[in-house]
């Protein structure tokens, strides 16, 4: 169960088994997606309503990772993409807020299992090095043996172990958590659970903000000047 | 029953490891933004980032510790 792989195939989709885990992706995406579509159908100069709230997220967050990333276009560009990282991710944590819901198929949190946050990671992955490129052209392969070439060993390593730990502590936690809440919940079956899971809301939401901060301050490593 | 000391173990010594580091990254920050109020942004920005790191470490023994207990 722990580390299953196809724990229980919906149906197949040609030869790709569909599982629980990518239906519950799929309705938080269909959410996420329908939210935004919501706000930004007829848009207006003067905003009002759910237009006004969309604006103020997407001003934050340039904002926030302008801020962070040190460098205002590489924010821009990439601001998109690290904050629908942190949508996804935090509504499919909450989507595990049920008590026990590690038992029960379909709200079982996406994150919890690890092809899902791998995936996330090797996305993060794949995006440094397209900024790098993008940033620096062939100069980017010139980090990999700063700073010298004895260091290319090392460099590589530190290359697979970003989008390692990126997916185990977030695969860890969130996975974590929920076993913790079903052995509880097994023990002491009423109220006992509420006092971890208010923990949980705020764990939630705090890995959703380090996985992003970690991405970004990846890319902005990779993409920034003087490395 | 030797495979549930062993995970009990990796998990509590990740833990205790785990928890001196976030104490001392902890106190570190708070010192420094009872100093200088005005870059609180920065700091708190930079301590999560690093709890993050020293995190990963106890994740990493908690890891082994379920694929122990699943092993059982």
């Amino acid at each position: 169960m722990i580390f299953g792989m196809w724990d229980s195939v919906l149906f197949h989709l040609g030869p790709i088994p569909v599982d629980h885990l990518v239906v519950t992706q799929w309705a938080l995406v269909l959410v996420l997606g329908l939210f935004a579509f919501m706000g930004s159908r007829n848009m207006q100069v003067i905003p009002r309503g759910m237009q006004n709230g969309l604006e103020m997220i997407v001003e934050f967050t340039y904002n926030f990772f302008g801020q962070v990333m040190d460098e205002e276009h590489i924010a821009k560009k990439y601001a998109p993409l690290l904050s629908t990282f942190f949508l996804f991710i935090i509504c499919s944590n909450y989507s595990g807020l049920i008590p026990g819901a590690a038992h029960i198929q379909g709200f079982q949190p996406p994150t919890s299992n690890w092809n899902v946050t791998a995936t996330l990671a090797l996305i993060t992955a794949l995006t440094v090095h397209y900024a790098g490129f993008s940033e620096h052209g062939a100069h980017y392969l010139g980090h990999f043996i700063s700073p010298n070439p004895a260091f290319l060993p090392l460099n590589l390593l530190e290359e697979i172990a970003h989008p390692l730990s990126l997916t185990v502590r977030l695969f860890g936690n969130i996975f974590g958590e929920e076993m913790i809440v079903a052995y509880l919940l097994f023990l002491a079956p009423f109220f006992v659970p509420t006092a971890l899971m208010g923990l949980a809301v705020m764990l939630g939401a705090i890995q959703a903000i380090v996985f992003t901060l970690l991405s970004a301050s990846y890319i902005a490593a990779s993409s920034g000047g003087g490395h | 029953m030797s495979i549930a000391i062993g995970a009990g173990i990796a998990v509590s010594i990740a833990g205790l490891g785990g928890g001196v580091g976030m104490g001392i990254a902890g106190g570190k920050a708070i010192e420094a933004i009872a100093r200088q109020p005005e870059v609180g942004g920065d700091i708190r920005t930079l301590l999560f980032i690093s709890l993050a790191f020293i995190e990963t470490l106890t994740i990493y023994g908690l890891l082994i510790a379920f694929m122990l207990v699943g092993k059982m």
